[in-house]
């Protein structure tokens, strides 16, 4: 089967988890309790009114109907409007997605650069120190909840100790700590776009440097659990593969260890890890959600965490979907890498 | 059922390594206050008021602050003093730190273990018939899995509870009611609602464990001789396929325990489980006041930690001496 073949027959069952999602959501808008209507109007809408807005929203046809009707729209790209700001779901997702981007990227940079140095430092010399204080610090990041842990970085960096920060507009060092109400709030002052445009035409550093200030503590929070499951993931996996008999071979073929270490164990160690990863993006969203809620970061999670306050359901349903359809789609790319990576697996 | 073979691999690992060790210790600190936090307590967890003269929360040992009064017309700063009433000082609206620090264990570990029985419940046997018989019901389940799975947990559970409501359960306190502990709640909320969204954002990690087990087992001798004696299929499901797939399940509710603790938490911490005693709610108070009082938000969120860590070290445990690829077990919250 060719590679083409692999990626179509992978939409089409991706095509269909969506489907699924999106029934699911609606379902849960259809069992929830409050009339759409009255939600919609707020408080100290007339009845009149309110069976007007039924009337024109479809709500008292038949649930099929509406499921219809509802599954219709969405095949047409047209998410509906917020019940509370009467602006285009469609809008109101799309620019928040940069800032979610962004924050989940940075946490994901942060945990492979980290990680993976030490799950193969841990696992190339078991029992050591350094073993251990690898295997201790992701036990510790597996176990701390994100939000707790943007407090806590917000309180010893920012509060207590206020870490030096290279300022690229040129006046020196400028410490975090100063900074209290501005880093740790997070408020995400420029974005990664803007920044990096500042430099192409402008030749201006100092958009950049405030990007990185302002998502710095975000990242790492985001960024702990991850940098920790991967760890143990790359320990454990390069252990395994230390006991294989391919290693034994080519080490007697007389391969300088560290060659066999990095080009074909990790090599064959970072496959399971990718597809884990792509399986996790379901919990960096989650997460995300969470540290965008503590930095005051403005993104996706921040928004559904509004909408949920309110009980906006169209809005809600917008952002899970879109969280949803970039779940399976970044799941679609990393089968794909993982067929390419690994020459044992076929794309059948 | 557990055979000698697992037992002693257990054994083995536990000897072998310091963290199992650690794992069990902490477990029984934290079954411990959890259990006994009506006599370990000193306060009642939800009585308020408890203030400092000058005003303001008492600080634990270690935080003392300074705090601005005005007495006879005259404006000066006054040294408020932790006391040894407050063990960990008390919180913003003045309830014993300490207090609500052990009863948050009861309500973190009332609502795991409801979440994971729960979760058990509905995923083991569906996922027991799904591989048994495979078909129809099993090609449900595994497009059912594929359709949960797209919902981040934590993003699931906000969406169900937006359902659901949060509905607190008062749970009675035998202790208290033994009369025992004079002076403590005679009962405590749990989120009633959060136990079940949990076991609903969990169960399908079962369902497939249980499935890929008997999708296997099936094919054992064993189940073959049965079946040819013609025993029922309710029958060889229960005595033989049942009882071989314990292992694995155990280690995923072990590492599912975790892993609920941690969104009760985030729940909370995000207000949306109805009840004020709990961990998570507790830093979420404290994150106002968290330059000026700081033990507020931090005391809860070692609690947090602590729990977390020793499930997790009890399932790695399980887990090295059980079977070191099991699906599902790598997924946080």
């Amino acid at each position: 089967m060719s590679m083409l073949k692999f990626l179509l027959r992978r939409t089409l069952q991706g095509v269909f988890v969506i489907w699924g999602v999106v029934t699911v959501l609606f379902g849960l808008r259809a069992v929830s309790p409050g009339d759409p209507a009255s939600l919609m109007l707020g408080q100290g809408a007339t009845q009149e009114l309110v069976e007007r807005v039924r009337e024109v929203e479809g709500l008292n046809e038949p649930i099929y109907v509406q499921y219809a009707d509802y599954l219709g729209s969405l095949v047409r790209g047209d998410l509906g409007y917020s019940w509370r700001s009467e602006r285009e779901v469609e809008m109101m997702v799309l620019e928040r997605v940069p800032a979610t981007i962004e924050l989940a990227v940075a946490a994901t940079v942060i945990a492979l650069l980290i990680a993976v140095p030490l799950g193969v430092v841990s696992a190339t010399r078991r029992g050591t120190a350094s073993d251990y204080g690898a295997t201790l610090f992701s036990l510790l990041g597996i176990s701390t909840p994100n939000f707790w842990l943007g407090l806590m970085l917000i309180l010893v960096l920012g509060v207590w100790y206020g870490i030096p920060y290279p300022s690229l507009s040129g006046s020196g060092s400028v410490p975090i700590g100063v900074g209290f109400v501005d880093l740790p709030t997070g408020r995400r002052a420029v974005g990664f776009g803007e920044a990096l445009m500042a430099i192409v035409q402008e030749g201006s550093f100092g958009e950049m440097g405030l990007w990185l200030k302002h998502i710095t503590l975000p990242a790492i929070t985001l960024g702990t659990y991850f940098t920790a499951l991967i760890t143990r993931l790359t320990r454990s996996g390069m252990i395994d593969e230390f006991g294989k008999p391919y290693v034994t071979a080519t080490q007697s073929k007389g391969l300088p260890g560290v060659l066999v270490r990095y080009k074909h164990v990790l090599r064959n160690t970072m496959i399971p890890i990718i597809t884990v990863l792509g399986l996790q993006m379901g919990t960096l969203m989650g997460g995300a959600v969470i540290t965008e809620t503590v930095f005051n970061w403005p993104g996706l999670g921040l928004r559904l965490i509004d909408a949920l306050g309110v009980r906006d359901w169209p809005l809600m349903q917008g952002i899970i979907l879109f969280i949803a359809i970039m779940f399976v789609t970044i799941n679609i790319v990393v089968d794909a890498l993982y067929t390419y990576l690994d020459p044992q697996v076929s794309v059948e | 059922m557990i055979s000698d073979r697992v037992k002693r691999n257990l054994t083995r690992t536990f000897r072998e390594s310091m963290l199992p060790k650690l794992g069990l210790v902490l477990l029984v600190v934290i079954v411990v206050m959890a259990m006994f936090a009506p006599i370990l307590a000193t306060h009642d967890p939800t009585r308020t008021g408890y203030f400092h003269e000058e005003g303001g929360p008492y600080p634990p040992p270690g935080f003392e602050y300074t705090t601005t009064v005005a007495s006879d017309g005259e404006i000066g700063d006054v040294e408020v003093t932790s006391t040894s009433e407050h063990l960990l000082g008390t919180n913003t609206v003045g309830q014993d730190v300490y207090s609500r620090f052990l009863y948050g264990a009861r309500v973190s570990l009332l609502v795991s273990l409801f979440g994971v029985s729960l979760a058990l419940l509905m995923g083991v046997p569906f996922g027991l018939v799904a591989g048994y018989y495979g078909g129809r019901i099993d090609d449900g389940l595994m497009r059912l899995a594929d359709v949960m799975l797209a919902f981040p947990a934590l993003v699931l559970a906000l969406a169900l509870i937006g359902v659901f409501g949060s509905q607190p359960i008062q749970v009675p306190d035998p202790i208290v009611l033994a009369g025992v502990a004079d002076g403590m709640p005679e009962s405590i909320p749990i989120p009633g609602s959060v136990t079940v969204v949990v076991a609903l954002v969990t169960w399908v990690w079962f369902a497939r464990v249980a499935r890929g087990e008997a999708l296997s087992i099936r094919n054992e001798e064993y189940v073959k001789a049965a079946k040819s004696f013609g025993t029922a299929d309710w029958r060889i499901l229960l005595k033989h396929v049942l009882p071989n797939s314990l292992t694995p399940i155990i280690v995923l509710a072990t590492i599912q325990m975790a892993i609920i603790i941690l969104i009760e938490a985030s729940l909370a911490y995000l207000g949306f489980t109805g009840t004020t005693l709990s961990w998570g709610y507790e830093i979420e108070t404290g994150q106002d006041v968290l330059r000026t009082r700081p033990w507020v938000a931090m005391v809860p969120g070692i609690g947090i930690v602590l729990a977390v860590i020793s499930v997790n070290l009890l399932g790695d445990w399980f887990r090295d001496a059980l079977d070191p690829n099991i699906e599902g077990s790598e997924r946080g919250a």
